[in-house]
């Protein structure tokens, strides 16, 4: 069909409609997995404010390299006094920048999941080829993917410096290599968990101040109360390190390293079974997801 | 087969309000308008087609595939064009509807052709590349319609696409409309309160009121001829009703208009007499045809 006069007249006119044909589009359609990919991958540049203003990515930078830090100061002492001294150890590192990796889930979680709800983009992404839930899996498996950069790769750089200071780089290599499957796992059960809760927290308001504070007050209340009631009483009451969901992946990540379910800072106060932690870390998760999947059933879009 | 076979749909939201009732339609290819009242359901219906509501009862297919079941195939063959703001203002036109296309299912490369090619269609150029956020609504109302295209959809849902724009903005987006929809051969539905809007680009017109089919006809035959006859006289109205009566027509007046039924054409040489012979001004004298307007004005009084 020939173009209408008054689309090629409009030319000449500033934001008018130029016609230059249609062309229409017989390719492959790559449907549901292709969908949930793009979504969990753009998500995930997201979280690093990647494809945005250079303001986005202040704070996730900053804080990514706040994480990596104490990693390389730890391989530059060792790279200048020797061996002799070992500052972290992958068993007590994520433990060390848990504040960084809070900070992290709690500005990043609302930029993931809150502007969708403010800007209302959320309509538009429902009806595309997903479904809601597959929505909340890719924003989920983002905010971990994001996570786990902060906290494989200082560990990883722990790894380098260990292995490349060694007297006999082979040896400690052969050392080395089985534990980055413990890193692997620690790191994954770490990341999941704080991403698990910063994203049930988060779904739940489109003001990103709000799901922030209250992110950061979940993580700060639960640490507070689970220390206080640990260290009220005598003996100790054994079921308060379970309160604080970051110190309870902390022990678990202390077991998968050394045998030990012990979080970071409360050794010798309460010698509870690991098996308790492992089951408080499936409750954090199960009731988490569960938060998330409630949510996303019931959003408006 | 129908595009768009709806069977009985019923949805109440929570609260009691009652959105669609029973509704029975099926929609052919072509331009349509869905109109009604705010209220009458429109959202709703379109909300339901794209699976973002579950209807309460009744069923509905689109392309002959059920949306309750397999609603993420069926919406890679749709674009929707929401009545509310939903663009991201951090990202860029390119950017948002590149990503939009993705979503849609095309691969990465086709995505960028399209979404340049779709961007130029509605007229987006340089500005293509700054965040969403510094756009008037016009522009945006362009973006929301071009990630709406660029997946090259079987089926267009346009949500009140002249929402906010002023009248040029109005009169670009309509012809955009309408272009898409002859010139690309997407069945359209365009929903609207604004009866002018859906004359002007449909050729089909779904009313719906109160959640009930109200008609589903091509546009014409809401806008054919009547058998009405109005006659305008500069005065002497009155007279001109009781001669004409007096001369076997059945003639009514209507505010300061005169209207003559036309069983046929001879109506128009007695009304032309019979002005001469009272020496009236005769100001206008044509065959009437039927307004849009009628249809929704019909349903009220059919109502009361």
């Amino acid at each position: 069909m020939q173009p209408e006069p008054s689309a090629a007249t409009a030319t000449a006119r500033s934001g008018a409609i130029y016609d230059l044909g249609y062309q229409g589009y017989d390719g492959p359609r790559l449907g549901r997995r292709a969908a949930i990919a793009t979504l969990f991958w753009s998500s995930w540049r997201a979280a690093f404010g990647l494809g945005r203003s250079g303001r986005a990515k202040i704070v996730p930078w900053g804080l990514t390299i706040i994480a990596l830090l104490p990693a390389g100061i730890a391989v530059g002492i060792v790279a200048l006094v020797g061996n002799a001294i070992q500052p972290f150890s992958y068993d007590n590192y994520l433990s060390q920048i848990q504040v960084a990796l809070t900070l992290f889930v709690a500005a990043q979680a609302p930029e993931l999941v809150g502007g969708d709800q403010r800007n209302r983009v959320l309509s538009l992404y429902f009806s595309h080829a997903i479904l809601r839930l597959d929505y909340a899996a890719a924003k989920l498996a983002a905010l971990t993917a994001a996570l786990l950069v902060l906290t494989v790769a200082p560990q990883l750089v722990l790894f380098a410096g260990k292995v490349l200071s060694a007297t006999d780089v082979l040896a400690a290599l052969g050392d080395e290599v089985p534990k980055l499957i413990q890193i692997a796992v620690s790191s994954l059960v770490y990341s999941l968990t704080l991403a698990i809760i910063g994203l049930a927290i988060a779904a739940f308001t489109p003001r990103r101040a709000y799901a922030t504070g209250a992110i950061i007050a979940f993580f700060l209340v639960t640490a507070i109360v689970s220390a206080m009631l640990s260290n009220i009483g005598s003996p100790p009451i054994a079921w308060a390190p379970l309160l604080d969901p970051v110190g309870v992946a902390d022990a678990v990540n202390q077991w998968l390293f050394t045998g030990i379910a012990m979080p970071t800072n409360r050794e010798g106060i309460v010698d509870n079974p690991a098996w308790w932690y492992l089951a408080a870390l499936a409750a954090v998760w199960v009731v988490g997801i569960a938060v998330i999947v409630v949510r996303y059933r019931r959003i408006q879009a | 087969m129908p595009l768009i076979s709806a069977r009985a749909l019923t949805k109440r939201y929570p609260g009691g309000v009652t959105a669609l009732d029973g509704l029975t339609l099926d929609v052919e290819p072509g331009i349509i308008g869905l109109v009604g009242a705010n209220g009458a359901g429109k959202s709703t219906l379109i909300k339901i087609l794209l699976g973002l509501l579950a209807p309460t009862s009744g069923s509905v297919s689109v392309m002959d595939m059920d949306v309750a079941t397999q609603g993420t195939r069926i919406r890679q063959f749709v674009g929707y064009l929401p009545e509310h703001d939903s663009l991201p203002p951090d990202l860029s036109a390119t950017d948002f509807v590149t990503h939009m296309g993705r979503m849609a299912g095309l691969p990465a490369d086709a995505s960028r052709e399209r979404t340049a090619e779709v961007l130029r269609h509605v007229g987006l150029y340089e500005e293509r590349y700054r965040a969403i956020g510094g756009y008037s609504t016009g522009m945006k109302q362009r973006v929301k319609l071009a990630q709406a295209l660029v997946h090259d959809p079987k089926l267009l849902l346009l949500d009140e696409p002249t929402n906010g724009l002023d009248p040029a903005g109005r009169d670009e987006m309509l012809d955009l409309v309408k272009r898409t929809g002859t010139e690309f051969g997407i069945t359209t539905i365009v929903a609207s309160h604004l009866l002018g809007e859906i004359e002007r680009v449909c050729n089909f017109l779904l009313a719906i009121d109160g959640g009930k089919l109200l008609r589903a006809a091509p546009i014409a035959s809401f806008t054919e001829r009547t058998g009405t006859l109005a006659v305008e006289v500069e005065e002497g109205a009155e007279l001109l009703v009781r001669r004409l009566v007096d001369h076997g027509l059945t003639a009514r007046l209507d505010g300061q208009i005169v209207l003559v039924d036309l069983p046929n054409a001879e109506p128009y040489d007695v009304v032309r007499d019979t002005v001469d012979e009272l020496d009236l001004a005769l100001l206008r004298m044509e065959q009437r045809r039927h307004r849009l307007e009628d249809l929704f004005s019909g349903a009220a009084d059919d109502a009361a």
